[in-house]
C-alpha cells in the first residue's frame, strides 16, 4: 500500500516511465522475436493491419487512461462504443449525412460520459458502481433500439471512416495518431491534465486548494465518452454493420493496455502514450498468434501473464526506489 | 430485462479480478471506512439483481388472446434460445410461436444477451423450473454445462427437449436440430466445387466447447479430406463476434496469400470474413461459404462477398420443438433424433420459391 499523503503529491513521477520503457522494450522483443519467427510478420501490410486492429482499442484507452490517472474507472466502454456505433448505422441507414451521424455517435458517448461523470462527482458514487450500471444500461438500450438484430446496408462511402487509406497509411491508424498527441499535450502541458494527475494523487488536497474537483471529474468522463463514441463510429464503419453486441468484453482488453502501459489503477499514475503502447501489445500479440494459427485460448494466457509480469516489474521497480 | 442482471454480476467478478485493490476515488466515500463501502457495493451489486430479477416475470409471450376455452389446459412452455440478438433465433420463435396457436400454447422466450453466457442460460432455466412450466425447449449454450440443469428439471417431472444445440445426456425426451455433421460436410463440397477442387483454405468455427461449432469444424474437415486438392491451412475461431472474425481472417490472409477458400461456421463468422476480404480488395477472389441466412447475410449473398450459404431450417426447430413438447405431454412417442436438414443456398438459386420461404425475414 502505498501513502498518498499530501507530501508525496506526484504530477508524473520515474515509475510510470520505467515501466513504459519496460513495456515499449518487451513490445520491441515480442516484435523482434515474431519478425525472426514468422517472416510474414514484418511485412508492411501485416503491420498496417496490426495498427488498423488495435486502432479501436487505442482510441478507448486513451479515454480509459484519463480515467484512471484521475483514480476512477470505466467499465462501461464497450457497451458505450456499441450503443454510439449503433446509434450512428441507425442514423446512416435512415439518412445519408455522414457526418451528422458520425457526430451522433460522439455525441451519443459524451452523453453516457457525462452522466458517469455526474454519478461519480456529484452523485458520489464510486466509479466502479455508477459505470458498471452505464455498463448494463448502455448495452441494453443497444439492444433495444436494434431489437438485437445487428444494422446493415449503410452507405458505400461511410467504409473510408474505418477502413479507408491516406497514402498508404489506414485512416483509423491516423486518427488514432492524431488524437494520442492531442492527448498527450493535454495531458501533460495544460491545467487539465495537470488537475487529473493530482486528483488522482489526493482529491482532497485539490478540492481544498479551491479547484473544483466536481466539475473536472466530469469534464474527464465527458472527453473520455466522446472518446468512446469516436471509437465506436470506427468499429462500426470497419465492420459495415452496427452491432449491438460489439465491443463485449472490451473494458478488459482496455484496462489491460492501460495498465500494461503504465497507469495505476489507484490514480495519479500512467500516460497515453504507454496506453497507446499497451494496446500495441496486445495486438501484436494477437496477431502473433493467429498468424503462428496459436489458438486462442494461449492468447488469452499469454495477454494475462503480460499484465501480470507489467505490474511485477513496476511493484519491484518502486520498492528499489528507483 | 432479467438478463442484463447476471451479465453483470458477470462482469463484476471478472473486473474485480483486474483491480489492484478496491481504492478507487477513496477520498470521494469520506471516512466511513471500509465496511461501509464494501456495504455499498453490495447493496448496489444487490440492487442490479434485484432490480433484474424483479423484472422476469414480465416475459414477452402475453397470453394469445380470442383461444377458445376448447377443453384440455393452456401449456406454458418455457423456449430457451442460446442468444437473442442473431437473427437465427428470431426465426426460431416465428417457429415456436406457430407450433404454439396450433396446439393451444403459451411460449415464454427467454435467452442471455450473449450465447457464451452459460451461467445465464442455467439461472434462465432454474427460475422457469421453479415456476413449474410444462416443458422446457432449450437450444444449450454448452454441451456439459446445462446437463445438470436439465436433470433437475427432469427430476421435476418437466419435460425437456433439445433443439438446435444439444447436450452430452439422454436425459432430453429430443434433440431437433440440423445434422451439423452433414451439414457442414456439404459446405467443404459446396467450398471445394467453387474453387475447382484445388487450394488452400481456412475455417473458422465461432465458439470452442459449443457442440454445434465443434460438429460443424469436424463435418466440414472430414468431408474436405475426400478433396484430394484441398489443403486446410488455418483454424480460428470467431468467438461469434464479427470485429474478432475480421481480425483473424485478416491474419490468416497475411499468413497464405494463397488462401482460395473459408468456411465460416456462423453468422458473425461469416459476415467478418466477408468484410475483411472487401477492405483487402479480395471479394470474389477468395470464396466464402457461411452459415445461417441472417438477412445481412443474404444482402452480402446478392452483392457477391459471400458465395454460398448452408441454411438451416430454424422454423421447422422451433415449431417441431414446441409441437413435440406437446406430443410428448399428450404421451405420444416422440423421435429421440429430429433432422430438421439443410440447403445450399447460392446466388443462382436465391429467388427459388422453396429457398425464399428459408430466409425471408420472419414478421415481428
Amino acid at each position: 500500500m502505498r501513502d498518498k499523503g499530501l507530501h508525496q503529491v506526484r504530477f508524473s513521477t520515474l515509475g510510470p516511465y520505467f515501466r513504459k520503457a519496460a513495456s515499449f522494450a518487451s513490445l520491441i522483443l515480442i516484435a523482434l522475436a515474431l519478425s525472426i519467427f514468422v517472416p510474414r510478420f514484418r511485412t508492411l501490410e501485416n503491420l498496417l493491419t496490426i495498427a488498423l486492429q488495435v486502432s479501436v482499442i487505442s482510441i478507448l484507452s486513451i479515454g480509459m487512461v484519463m480515467i484512471i490517472i484521475s483514480g476512477g474507472i470505466d467499465l462501461s466502454v464497450g457497451s458505450v462504443l456499441a450503443l454510439a456505433g449503433v446509434a450512428t448505422s441507425m442514423l446512416l441507414s435512415h439518412y445519408r449525412g455522414i457526418e451528422i451521424a458520425v457526430v451522433l455517435g460522439i455525441v451519443v458517448g459524451g452523453v453516457c460520459g457525462c452522466t458517469n461523470g455526474v454519478l461519480t462527482a456529484k452523485g458520489k458514487l464510486p466509479p466502479f458502481i455508477a459505470t458498471l450500471g452505464m455498463m448494463g444500461i448502455a448495452r441494453g438500450v443497444a439492444l433495444i433500439v436494434t431489437d438485437g438484430v445487428p444494422i446493415f446496408g449503410l452507405l458505400t462511402a461511410f467504409s473510408f471512416w474505418g477502413g479507408g487509406r491516406v497514402l498508404g497509411i489506414p485512416f483509423p491508424v491516423i486518427l488514432t495518431l492524431l488524437l494520442a498527441i492531442i492527448g498527450h499535450v493535454l495531458m501533460t502541458n495544460t491545467p487539465f491534465g495537470r488537475y487529473t494527475y493530482a486528483v488522482g494523487s489526493n482529491y482532497e488536497a485539490v478540492r481544498l486548494s479551491g479547484v473544483n474537483v466536481d466539475r473536472h471529474l466530469i469534464k474527464i468522463y465527458t472527453v473520455a465518452g466522446l472518446l468512446f463514441g469516436l471509437a465506436g463510429t470506427v468499429l462500426t464503419s470497419r465492420l459495415s454493420t452496427g452491432q449491438p453486441t460489439a465491443g463485449t468484453g472490451y473494458e478488459l482488453d482496455v484496462i489491460a493496455a492501460c495498465v500494461i502501459g503504465g497507469a495505476s489503477l489507484s490514480g495519479g499514475e500512467g500516460a497515453i502514450p504507454g496506453a497507446i503502447v499497451g494496446s500495441l501489445l496486445i495486438g501484436v500479440l494477437r496477431n502473433g498468434c493467429n498468424l503462428l494459427n496459436i489458438s486462442a485460448f494461449w492468447q488469452q494466457v499469454a495477454i494475462g501473464a503480460l499484465i501480470i509480469i507489467a505490474v511485477f516489474v513496476d511493484q519491484h521497480q518502486k520498492r528499489k526506489g528507483v | 430485462m432479467r438478463m442484463w442482471g447476471y451479465w453483470c454480476a458477470g462482469d463484476v467478478l471478472a473486473e474485480s479480478a483486474l483491480h489492484e485493490h478496491p481504492r478507487t476515488h477513496k477520498d470521494m466515500i469520506g471516512k466511513k471506512g471500509a465496511n461501509m463501502k464494501n456495504l455499498r457495493i453490495s447493496l448496489c451489486v444487490g440492487a442490479i439483481l434485484v432490480f433484474g430479477v424483479g423484472c422476469a416475470p414480465k416475459t414477452n409471450a402475453p397470453p394469445t388472446p380470442g383461444h377458445p376455452a376448447t377443453g384440455g389446459a393452456k401449456y406454458q412452455i418455457l423456449v430457451a434460445p442460446k442468444g437473442l440478438t442473431h437473427s437465427f433465433w428470431l426465426t426460431v420463435k416465428s417457429g415456436a410461436d406457430a407450433a404454439a396457436k396450433e396446439v393451444n400454447a403459451e411460449i415464454i422466450w427467454k435467452g442471455p444477451a450473449q450465447e457464451t453466457d452459460i451461467a445465464g442460460q442455467i439461472a434462465i432455466i432454474e427460475d422457469y423450473i421453479n415456476k413449474k412450466v410444462d416443458a422446457i425447449v432449450l437450444a444449450a449454450c454448452d454441451s456439459k454445462g446445462l446437463i445438470p440443469t436439465i436433470k433437475k428439471a427432469v427430476d421435476a417431472r418437466i419435460l425437456v427437449i433439445t433443439i438446435d444445440s444439444g447436450v452430452e445426456s439422454d436425459l432430453p425426451m429430443s434433440f431437433i436440430a440440423t445434422d451439423n455433421i452433414a451439414a457442414a460436410g456439404k459446405a467443404a463440397d459446396a467450398l471445394a466445387n467453387m474453387i475447382g477442387n484445388k487450394g488452400e483454405v481456412a475455417c473458422i468455427p465461432f465458439v470452442a466447447g459449443a457442440a454445434t461449432s465443434i460438429m460443424r469444424e469436424k463435418g466440414f474437415k472430414d468431408q474436405l479430406k475426400k478433396h484430394a486438392g484441398v489443403r486446410l491451412v488455418a483454424t480460428q475461431y470467431s468467438q461469434s463476434d464479427v470485429a474478432t472474425a475480421m481480425s483473424v481472417t485478416e491474419d490468416i490472409l497475411t499468413a497464405h496469400p494463397k488462401l482460395s477458400g473459408i468456411f465460416a461456421a456462423n453468422e458473425p463468422g461469416a459476415i467478418g470474413a466477408a468484410q475483411a476480404l472487401k477492405g483487402r480488395g479480395l471479394s470474389g477472389k477468395v470464396k466464402v461459404v457461411g452459415f445461417d441466412a441472417a438477412a445481412n447475410e443474404v444482402d452480402a449473398l446478392k452483392r457477391g462477398t459471400l458465395h454460398a450459404l448452408i441454411v438451416q431450417d430454424p422454423f421447422k426447430m422451433g415449431y417441431t420443438g414446441v409441437k413435440s413438447a406437446v406430443d410428448a405431454i399428450h404421451g405420444k412417442q416422440i423421435e429421440k433424433r429430429i433432422d430438421t436438414g439443410v440447403y445450399v443456398v447460392t446466388k443462382e438459386n436465391l429467388s427459388d420459391p422453396e429457398i425464399q420461404k428459408l430466409i425471408a425475414p420472419p414478421k415481428q
